[in-house]
């Protein structure tokens, strides 16, 4: 555990500091393309932590987290238009959305997570594909054309700021949640049934409970995500909030810092958002594609359990 | 009237069936023997369509005989990667996850070389007898979709025999059910894997001038393709060559039917959610039986 006895309260204030840092940066009035690059670096951390609740603690592999994103997305949306909601509800309309994405995620993880292993990863990624065809195909939710939010009527970079701001705190309490189901009996449940699930069983752990809770709570930051991901972008359409390339990227962010720690996906999360907006800017679209894709095999090669446990191993030897 | 219909969306779905066959066999073969999921085996399958238009584009090669180059290439190509790469993760403590990022980095490295070199432009196959046709009766078969089929038939055959009749195939099946043993009774368990991955790689190459005869391509569409594979390889049962060839059948008969009578944007909904209930139900595939 980083949180030990001595260092807790520096560390605790570091962070504190580092949040209020962050909290005012957007107020000091940077360039907008700096709030972008770190508003979306809080996503990915928001959708990365978020599934490394079922992905990395339980081992359960969801390979359609972006389901969740996009229906998020698209009940703000939805809520928003059809309530005529200002702009204050529409940003808290966020929190009914990631309610909705955790209901859906009860009612599909019913029946799929009685699944295991591939099996599980690729029903869920089914399920993504399901729910991206039906929203393009029903007209109620726009369709093809996709769905307009009108803008708050403020300067371009105050809504930029404010919506950053609540980017950053349901970042807080996803990490929050993170780290106290690590801690918590819940966390160690989860982490028995990653080990062997029957065993786990036996153990009184009731598996079927914790894996339908925690798939919902990693529904719920998702959903809250993509509502203000939604309001941030004014547009929203199938293809851009339900893009599969999200689904795999939140997995690789999550195992490449490290699944099963709080502290791995926030800095898988950072590390590969930052080197594929490094990427993207310097060199063209599909070299940037081929050293990311070079980057998975390395990762698998030469630390397989995340950059977290390569360095940790890496301090210790030279002790030896 | 409506049975000619019904029998003619029948007869292509059992042509579209057997291509997803032969482009699942492979996939099915390298989870089950080796618990490797070959995410950009769809992209290989999308390596020989690109090669085969080449040749077909450039010296007029007609793409089943472009197969006589891009099967050796492709076995090649998959045993320099089985021993950099796929032998690495085989020996990991979780195969199944190191082995689907790995190779999902493979498919975008694949995919991007592609764009490289061929340019996001959807292709078709345009050879002498494309637009040909064969009237039986009131029905019709276009000469491309026959080719594939037949292609595909014979792929999907020679996989069964080589892994029943000969004396590698039989070593293969053995490394399959009992690994230990197999070892013990003098099969090389690295090369049968490496042998395993080349055949599969090369009949995805086959399977991918197969689905070329069927539709156009360009080198995002192995994502669509990856998905079929995991409904024909699901439905057939994981290893299970036969099952996959039945289950790329039943699936094709599915679109098939439903490409009639569905708008298009709801077959694959279908398909999908098809699949979603099949996994609910019976994980373990349609079908029982071994390798």
């Amino acid at each position: 555990m980083v949180f030990r006895e001595t260092g807790s309260r520096t560390l605790f204030l570091g962070v504190l500091f580092l949040f209020l840092a962050f909290a005012v940066f957007p107020w000091l009035g940077p360039p907008i393309y700096f709030i972008s690059l770190l508003f979306t670096v809080f996503l990915y951390v928001v959708l990365a932590t978020s599934w490394n609740l079922i992905g990395g603690y339980a081992g359960y592999l969801s390979f359609g987290h972006v389901a969740f994103f996009g229906i998020g997305a698209y009940a703000t949306a939805l809520m928003m238009k059809g309530l005529n909601l200002s702009p204050l509800w529409t940003i808290l309309s966020s929190i009914p959305a990631g309610g909705i994405a955790a209901l859906i995620a009860v009612i599909v993880g019913y029946p799929c997570l009685r699944l295991r292993g591939p099996y599980f990863a690729v029903i869920t990624f089914c399920f993504a594909f399901v729910v991206d065809l039906g929203i393009k195909n029903l007209d109620i939710f726009g369709g093809p054309e996709g769905l307009w939010l009108k803008s708050m009527d403020l300067p371009i970079d105050v809504i930029r700021a404010i919506l950053f701001e609540a980017m950053m705190v349901i970042m807080i309490f996803a990490i929050a949640s993170s780290v106290w189901v690590s801690r918590s009996k819940f966390g160690a449940g989860l982490r028995a049934i990653k080990e062997d699930e029957e065993v786990a069983q036996t153990m009184a752990v009731n598996a079927p409970k914790l894996k339908i809770q925690a798939f919902a709570l990693s529904a719920f930051f998702p959903g809250m995500a993509g509502g203000i991901y939604a309001y941030y972008l004014t547009y929203i359409h199938t293809d851009i909030v339900f893009d599969v390339m999200i689904s795999i990227l939140i997995v690789l962010m999550a195992l490449f810092g490290g699944g099963g720690t709080w502290l791995g996906p926030i800095i898988g999360a950072v590390v590969l958002t930052l080197v594929n907006e490094g990427l993207s800017t310097f060199v063209r679209a599909e070299l940037a594609r081929i050293i990311y894709g070079c980057l998975f095999i390395g990762v698998i090669i030469f630390m397989p359990n995340g950059i977290m446990e390569f360095f940790k191993r890496a301090n210790r030897e030279p002790a030896k | 009237m409506n049975t000619v219909l019904v029998l003619q969306s029948l007869i292509s779905g059992i042509m579209m069936g057997a291509v997803y066959a032969l482009l699942g066999v492979g996939f099915s073969l390298t989870w089950g023997v080796m618990k490797v999921i070959h995410i950009s085996h769809a992209a290989f399958g999308l390596v020989g369509a690109f090669l085969a238009y080449t040749l077909l584009q450039f010296w007029g090669l007609d793409p089943i005989l472009s197969l006589v180059v891009s099967i050796p290439f492709l076995f090649f190509v998959a045993c320099i990667i089985y021993r950099l790469l796929i032998a690495y993760v085989s020996q990991a403590k979780e195969v199944i996850v190191s082995s689907m990022i790995m190779t999902f980095g493979i498919a975008i490295i694949l995919e991007n070389l592609m764009l490289l070199i061929w340019s996001p432009d959807p292709r078709l196959l345009t050879t002498s007898y494309t637009s040909k046709v064969l009237i039986l009766g009131p029905l019709y078969f276009q000469y491309p979709r026959l080719a594939g089929f037949l292609m595909s038939l014979v792929g999907v055959l020679v996989i069964h025999f080589f892994l029943k009749k000969t004396y590698t195939g039989k070593a293969v099946r053995a490394a399959w059910q009992q690994p230990e043993a197999a070892q013990l009774y003098g099969v090389n368990l690295n090369r049968i894997s490496m042998i395993t991955f080349g055949l599969a790689v090369s009949s995805a190459g086959a399977g991918g001038v197969a689905m070329a005869f069927l539709y156009s391509f360009e080198p995002h569409t192995h994502n669509l393709w990856l998905i079929y594979l995991f409904l024909v390889v699901i439905v057939g049962g994981v290893g299970n060559v036969l099952g996959t060839a039945l289950a790329g059948l039943i699936i094709g008969v599915i679109t098939g039917l439903s490409l009639a009578f569905l708008p298009y944007q709801w077959v694959n909904l279908l398909t999908f959610g098809l699949l979603m209930i099949i996994l609910i139900f019976r994980p373990q595939g349609l079908f029982q039986g071994e390798v």
